[in-house]
């Protein structure tokens, strides 16, 4: 298939997911009680919580690996507890943090296996596992017949996802997947598989307990408590209005710090330019460049000001109280 | 040993060479049988104790009596009913092999990584195709371990069902012990012992083969 269509497939790949009033009790111990969410399609809604606050619960009850005690779950409209669950999983994509490669399969067998359950002709499947082998950065004649031992923790992730995607479901499940991988890893793996899932428009529904990460990959965050959901908006919103103490602890004291994160240099307000010479030593800004990586460089400066720059033309003058201000505009009364 | 005989009689070896063919194939046979047939009886029963662990405890317990009887006493104790036949020398074969290969099977796959387990079945395996596809496969290297073990002590065990009239190279042991005759036990002690050697050798070769993905660089 010619890529250039993946923006129209993008609109239809993606499954809206719904959970009404979901609860799964075990014994006298609720895990989930009474969720309701609506995960929209084609974007990445993110669970967060500590631990033992149901986000992996959740997770699981979507492919039915664990069973609702109550409620219902609908995949565009489609009520799953009335579905076979085999059949079901064979349509969700599915990535755990360990994830669990076959490890007597080669790396092409390991990424075949839900298109093979699905019955796929050889040469269809031959053909997807080349594709996605590519996308996700391997030289399919170098990798493909490799065993899951000879790959790096990075590369046997970036394989999960893959392997996930390879029957092209609707629908991913994501379980901490970048969780087990160093700090650099983890976010070269965050980067494409963003990435990744802006170009195939799958849904994707993400547990993690990272609040960065969350805010990084979440196009809307639920934030659970002992098994409720307790806020469930956009990252930015989530920084700016926390829905109670908890939800603020949660995304930390640091959170003004965060939403710069999330802001751009070119949303600020700027003092008009003034004389580069007054300027000695101030960084140059981008304004596509993060107000989190300008504040860090403003900050090392002497004249604690950025120079912002679009290629040739000289914006304006950036400075702290300029990003102070922004930071209050939209802060809660 | 009567005096002034040498300790191998190169001329009695090639004379009897066909005899000791004949021989070595009974062995062979004797043990093919009872660990292809151990096998078959210790898969089911692996198979029943990994679907209910309460039985592992008892199957476990049992085979492991049995793999004490001392081989001669279970013969002994056999005769009266199944006569001097390759039946009673399979029962005894068999029995011995049994709790090696239930232990190894079902330690094989209980050893799966339980996150294999976990992506399998999320992505929509059945049970079944988790046993077939997965676990046991992934079993293989363990399992083969008990075949290697089961076989070497099969053919070890072999040597006492000539005293049944089972033949193989226990025949040469008893007949030198008969016969005060060292070429024969020289025979089929080493005959015996050659047999293991090759026949771990060659199960050695045959994992190798179908478990590619433990030994590569």
């Amino acid at each position: 298939m010619p890529r250039c269509h993946a923006g129209a497939m993008a609109e239809r790949r993606g499954a809206t997911v719904e959970l009404r009033e979901v609860t799964k009790r075990y014994g006298d111990t609720v895990a989930v009680d009474h969720l309701s969410l609506t995960a929209p399609a084609g974007r990445i809604t993110v669970l967060i919580g500590p631990s033992g606050c149901g986000k992996t619960t959740s997770l699981r009850m979507v492919n039915r690996l664990i069973e609702p005690t109550s409620g219902e779950i609908l995949i565009d409209g489609h009520n799953v507890l009335q579905e076979d669950p085999t059949q079901l999983r064979r349509r969700i994509g599915y990535v755990i943090q360990q994830v669990g490669l076959f490890p007597h399969r080669t790396i092409g067998q390991n990424v075949a296996t839900v298109p093979q359950l699905l019955g796929w002709p050889d040469a269809r499947i031959r053909a997807r596992v080349d594709e996605l082998l590519s996308l996700i950065g391997f030289d399919p004649a170098r990798m493909r017949d490799r065993y899951p031992a000879q790959l790096s923790g990075g590369e046997r992730q970036r394989v999960g996802v893959a392997r996930a995607m390879a029957a092209e479901p609707p629908l991913m499940l994501m379980d901490e997947p970048f969780g087990a991988v160093d700090p650099i890893v983890r976010e070269r793996l965050q980067n494409e598989f963003l990435q990744l899932q802006r170009t195939q428009g799958i849904t994707v529904v993400f547990v993690t307990h990272d609040i960065d990460e969350a805010i990084k990959l979440g196009d809307r965050v639920a934030i659970m408590r002992t098994g409720k959901l307790v806020q469930f908006a956009p990252p930015a919103e989530l920084l700016a209005h926390p829905a109670d103490d908890f939800v603020a602890r949660f995304v930390g004291s640091d959170r003004g710090l965060k939403r710069l994160s999330l802001l751009t240099v070119g949303g600020a307000e700027l003092d008009p330019p003034i004389d580069p010479s007054r300027l000695d030593g101030a960084p140059v800004l981008s304004p596509a460049m993060s107000l989190r990586d300008a504040l860090a460089e403003m900050l090392v400066s002497e004249t604690q000001t950025g120079m912002v720059r679009d290629g040739d033309r000289y914006l304006g003058v950036l400075t702290l109280s300029h990003i102070g201000r922004l930071l209050r505009s939209e802060q809660p009364k | 040993m009567t005096p002034g005989e040498p300790l191998i009689r190169w001329d009695w070896l090639l004379s009897h060479a066909g005899e000791i063919g004949q021989r070595v194939g009974e062995h062979l046979e004797l043990t093919l049988i009872a660990v292809a047939v151990g096998f078959l009886i210790a898969f089911l029963l692996s198979l029943a104790a990994l679907r209910v662990p309460r039985l592992y405890g008892p199957i476990s317990w049992t085979t492991g009596i049995l793999y004490t009887i001392p081989s001669l006493a279970l013969f002994a104790l056999l005769i009266p009913y199944t006569g001097l036949s390759l039946l009673t020398a399979e029962i005894g074969l068999v029995s011995y092999t049994l709790l090696i290969l239930i232990r190894n099977i079902v330690a094989g796959v209980r050893g799966v990584p339980a996150e294999v387990r976990e992506a399998a079945r999320g992505m929509g395996y059945t049970d079944r195709q988790i046993l077939w596809r997965i676990e046991l496969p992934l079993a293989l290297a363990v399992i083969f371990a008990g075949i290697r073990i089961a076989t070497i002590t099969t053919i070890g065990l072999v040597t006492v069902t000539a005293l049944i009239g089972q033949g193989g190279m226990g025949y040469f042991i008893l007949l030198g012990i008969q016969l005060f005759f060292s070429t024969a036990l020289i025979v089929g002690a080493l005959g015996s012992v050659i047999l293991a050697v090759l026949a771990d050798g060659s199960l050695v070769l045959v994992q190798r083969a179908l478990t590619p993905w433990t030994h590569t660089p």
